[in-house]
């Protein structure tokens, strides 16, 4: 991909050559592209760098000069006091338990849905299209609906209190998407190399694990990155299944935090900009990922 | 049942094909069951009682809480804001994304940092753009601001205050942190179709609209079918964000559907009615659901099936 | 010291749920504490009597509280770990909540049986719905030895049809605070004692350049304890009793509420963005001395602080003066409304978490609650260790109060609460009409 955008830059830079051949109007139209891309780049990037940049002001300069873009002077304290300061003890607590939940969400959701879609793309019997359509109408649920009957059960089961008892319905509720991003992806596989894996010994684990899981890698890789992203910003499931600030994560920190501080907007900013990091960092990363597979997946049969 | 491997894509000879299947399959569906199908039979089990959430279920009373919902002026303000809101995003927000899309499926320089930048939004939490946008649209802070500075001054709304202007506010902040999910979905639907189509297209004489319009938009049908119909599931969800920035208010004017039901249930005690919410919710998404199956699944068999019936 | 202002007065629980109306007696000298005054705070804290099944199995209670932030929240750690600390075999396992996420959980659990022992409670129609489901702990013969060094009325908000389910730690009342600075600069001799008085200074305030009152669209029940006030006054404690009793809020004092504030909107008063303002807003904008009044309870001036800039709010510009009275209107200037935070008692609580309320409501620890500013004790005789003078000024009103009017959010179920705020903002949001509002509260208490 990296290669096809260096070409294209390429082809870019010998405009006169093309002026010449008589084809301004492309280039006036690669203008106009520019101008409509450069302000829409804007309007994403302005709520985010305000955000950004305003965690280095005072509230004075926040309050009062509000279009200025620099911070005069540059305040520190507001992010050191979140990192290691007033405000690391709460920021980094929430931040493990934002981790451990979504370390054990996506590792559910990522290792039951590929099992499932294997048997969903690979194995003809009686009820799968009905089983499947089962799984495809949870997409229909947003856990708003269930939010009351779910507390009630993750009590039941002793898991109330309990980071896991956050985790799996999260797991659960993310299960319809990536089996039906998985699906076809495992679909894709050759037949020759099932044949294959049997004729060497394989059993249907064999050859889910050492020959399906490798060869589609990229799914996997997408759909690790959206439930990473889902269940580190979730927000209803965790505001009323987890018990006591204690166990809160960012999504509901950064909430919390608008409140408590909610005449020093300063820190607030600095408190949402940090609490976001990880899920920009890993989607900077994983970016060809999300964007690679999400949609061969999901789109293309 | 027995390892009769006669097709070559089923069946193991050992161990049996339902043993293989039990043990892919039940952990997924038991997880499945239990925290999402069993929730969700439980809440229209609620719905049929007037319940508090405190004492055990005994009041029933059939049919009522949802009669009392259709009703209710509130819920009707919720049910039509969400309507609102996939009307405007059908309307709007994803044309504008098939258009960025169409910019953006061209070889030039930069076009993967604009890629990077127009999906950075949607990794972003709702939580987090709303206590963004919150301080962003306080009165005199940077929209007002930024208005009056680019002469604009007589836009300015009371963003989250006028109850006629809390919905529009709340669609745009939902298209700026979504759009660029559907673009990139449709993105990748005109990637996968073949440049030398159109180039036949235009060879042949059409232009540059033309031949978008008569051979790849229709090649692109499924993929902008996957995105409308993502687009009306997630608007009729709407939730964290008008949670975050005005927990339906001012007046009820930004309630939604799922947050009249979060009132319901968990500020007013009413659960019973709040399950009825619910279920009317779920309702709403399955006549979207079906109505796109039966309308519009129906012209891409092996397309977009996939999404909802593979 | 001064053992004259015990108060005596005697509160009357209005009634079913949704009616606690608290009636005071005039604040005569009537009968005398149970127990001697003792205000020095340096003291020792009292050993508390050994707990009942001392040498038995060790306990744990369970207490649930929504102080999530200092110094609310170190008091109350520090109240705990003093009694297990004399108590070597109770463990007491403290939850943390916010405040919604709170209320949430609190239902839920109630739902599925397992209540924690001690809970955050605003007492009335709430609690009286947690009672009716049968979780709280009937532990009227539990307090009958130390229920007399509570003030009466505070107590009686957490009685219910003739048994106590809880017991306060905080009871305060409703009032205006405004900013004496704001107040001068604007011309304005003292605090208006009248409602043509206040619209007059509001309109003063206006003339000067500032935002006369604060209020907060997004929370609502801020201005619906402004609308309470107007009711009361126009219409007079049996009116406002009558109203919230019978359900019928199609009633002339109910309407003369609605006129006024239409009349207090029409002089613009409130504070940019007020519709979208939550009470940490208004508290802010006060804080940040923005605007010149709030209507608001007895924690203001904290919540103003924490909430402010510079952390420490206006500071002695602050002042508080009662709501002022209308002309013509049949209510008291004497009458108020008002409200605080208590403790319920869960159905499985033990022995131990009922000695723990009865060692939290010690005069040591009232005192600790009044210095730090997190309460206002309605411990008997603890007066003295309120010494904001502001704080004095809220104790003196709800020591002279000769009916006090839970908040209206509280004194009924939280379905009508949310009615009442809801028709009350819409008030002050300029989109409804006097006659609308009441008509609004009515239709939902009839279907309750």
């Amino acid at each position: 991909m990296r290669t096809t955008a260096l070409t294209g830059g390429a082809s870019l830079t010998r405009p006169t050559g093309r002026r010449a051949a008589g084809v301004g109007r492309l280039r006036l139209s690669g203008i106009v592209r520019y101008v409509i891309l450069v302000v829409v780049a804007g309007v994403i990037l302005v709520p985010i760098g305000y955000a950004v940049l305003g965690g280095f002001k005072t509230n004075g300069q926040l309050v009062g000069d509000p279009v200025s873009i620099l911070p005069s002077p540059w305040v520190f304290s507001n992010y050191t006091d979140v990192i290691f300061g007033a405000n690391a003890a709460v920021f980094w607590r929430e931040a493990g338990n934002s981790l451990i939940i979504a370390a054990i969400a996506v590792t559910a959701t990522v290792g039951l849905a590929s099992l499932a879609a294997f048997v969903f793309a690979r194995i003809v019997f009686r009820g799968r299209e009905a089983i499947y359509t089962l799984f495809t109408f949870g997409l229909l649920f947003p856990s708003a609906v269930a939010i009351l009957p779910l507390l009630i059960l993750v009590r039941q089961i002793g898991l109330e209190g309990n980071l896991l008892g956050v985790a799996l319905p999260q797991a659960a509720f993310a299960l319809p998407l990536t089996i039906i991003i998985l699906r076809p992806f495992f679909r894709s596989i050759p037949v020759e190399l099932e044949d294959a894996a049997r004729i060497d010994g394989c059993g249907a684990f064999g050859f889910f694990w050492r020959v399906l899981l490798p060869l589609a890698r990229p799914a996997l890789a997408t759909v690790s990155v959206l439930a990473i992203v889902s269940t580190w910003n979730a927000f209803l499931l965790p505001l009323i299944l987890l018990n006591g600030t204690d166990q809160w994560t960012l999504p509901l920190g950064v909430m919390n935090f608008s409140t408590e501080y909610v005449s020093d907007q300063a820190r607030i900013l600095a408190f949402t900009v940090i609490s976001i990091i990880p899920a920009v960092l890993f989607y900077v990363v994983a970016e060809r990922q999300i964007v690679g597979g999400l949609t061969a997946g999901s789109v293309k049969g | 049942m027995s390892a009769t491997s006669a097709r070559p894509r089923v069946g193991w000879r050992l161990p049996p094909k339902w043993v293989t299947i039990s043990l892919f399959l039940l952990p997924a569906l038991a997880v499945y069951l239990l925290f999402v199908l069993f929730p969700v039979i439980q809440a229209a089990h609620y719905s049929l009682y007037k319940w508090n959430g405190l004492q055990p279920l005994t009041d029933f009373i059939g049919l009522r809480n949802y009669v009392t919902a259709l009703n209710s002026s509130t819920f009707i303000t919720a049910v039509s804001n969400n309507l609102l809101v996939i009307v405007l995003s059908l309307a709007l927000q994803i044309p504008f994304s098939l258009s960025l899309a169409v910019l953006l499926n061209r070889r030039f320089r930069g076009r993967s940092v604009f890629r990077l930048i127009f999906f950075l939004p949607y990794v972003l939490s709702e939580a987090v753009t709303g206590v963004v946008f919150s301080l962003l649209l306080q009165p005199g802070a940077l929209v007002d601001s930024g208005l009056k500075g680019a002469g604009l001054g007589g836009l300015i709304q009371d963003w989250l205050g006028d109850p006629n202007f809390v919905m529009i506010t709340m669609f745009i902040i939902v298209s700026w942190k979504y759009f660029g999910f559907h673009m990139i979905l449709l993105l990748a639907g005109l990637q996968g179709i073949p440049a030398e189509i159109e180039e036949a297209a235009l060879i042949d004489g059409a232009g540059r609209w033309q031949a978008f319009r008569y051979v790849s938009l229709p090649l692109l049908g499924p993929t902008l079918r996957v995105s409308v119909f993502l687009s009306m599931i997630g608007a009729l969800q709407l939730f964290d964000m008008v949670w975050v920035m005005t927990a339906g208010g001012p007046l009820n004017a930004s309630n939604t559907m799922a947050i009249a039901m979060f009132k319901a249930g968990f500020k007013n005690s009413q659960m019973g009615y709040g399950s009825a919410l619910a279920v009317i919710l779920f309702l709403f998404g399955l006549v979207v659901a079906l109505a796109y199956q039966r309308f519009v699944l129906r012209r891409d068999v092996e397309g977009a099936l996939t999404v909802f019936n593979g | 010291m001064t053992g004259g202002q015990v108060v005596t007065t005697r509160w009357r629980l209005g009634g079913m749920l949704g009616a606690v109306a608290l009636l005071f007696s005039a604040c005569s000298s009537g009968a005398t504490s149970a127990v001697a005054p003792s205000v020095a705070l340096t003291g020792a804290p009292p050993a508390s009597a050994p707990a009942p099944s001392q040498a038995a199995a060790p306990v744990t209670i369970e207490w649930w509280h929504i102080s999530t932030t200092d110094p609310g929240k170190a008091v109350f750690q520090g109240i705990a770990d003093a009694y297990t600390a004399a108590h070597p075999n109770v463990t007491i396992h403290i939850t943390i909540l916010e405040n919604e996420a709170f209320k949430t959980k609190l239902t839920t659990s109630i739902q599925s049986g397992q209540v924690p022992d001690l809970f955050q409670s605003w007492g009335g129609g709430i609690m009286a719905a947690q009672a009716d489901a049968g979780a709280l702990k009937d532990i009227t013969a539990d307090v009958a030895s130390w229920k007399d060094t509570i003030n009466p009325g505070a107590l009686s908000i957490y009685a219910y049809k003739g048994k106590q389910y809880g017991i306060p730690w905080d009871m305060g009342m409703i009032g205006v605070w405004y900013n004496k600075a704001l107040f001068t600069k604007a011309g304005i001799s003292g605090p208006p004692a009248t409602w043509d008085d206040f619209l007059a200074d509001v309109t003063k305030l206006k003339g000067a350049g500032i935002v006369p009152l604060a209020i907060a669209g997004k929370d609502m029940w801020p201005s619906m304890h402004l609308w309470t006030y107007l009711a009361l006054r126009s219409g007079g404690s049996d009116a406002l009793t009558q109203m919230v009793q019978s359900g019928n809020w199609n009633t002339d004092a109910c309407t003369a509420a609605g006129d006024q504030v239409l009349k207090l909107n029409a002089l613009d008063p409130y504070q940019p963005g007020f519709k979208g303002a939550t009470y940490d807003n208004e508290a802010a904008t006060v804080g940040n001395a923005k605007a010149a009044m709030e209507v608001m309870g007895q924690w203001a001036p904290s919540v103003e602080a924490a909430d402010s800039s510079s952390k420490k709010g206006i500071g002695t510009d602050l002042g508080w003066f009662p709501f002022p009275t209308i002309s013509g209107g049949k209510g008291a200037a004497t009458d108020g409304v008002g409200g605080g935070n208590g403790i319920a008692v869960g159905k499985n609580a033990s022995p131990e978490a009922i000695d723990f309320l009865k060692f939290f409501n010690s005069v040591y620890n009232a005192n600790k609650i009044n210095s730090s500013n997190i309460g206002m004790s309605p411990v008997v005789g603890t007066e003295a260790t309120v010494t904001d003078v502001n704080l004095q000024a809220v104790l003196a009103g709800r020591s002279k109060a000769t009916f006090m009017q839970l908040y209206l959010d509280q004194a009924t179920s939280p379905a009508m609460g949310t009615a009442i705020n809801e028709a009350t903002i819409a008030l002050f949001d300029g989109a409804s009409t006097s006659a609308k509002a009441c008509q609004a509260i009515t239709t939902a208490a009839a279907s309750q």
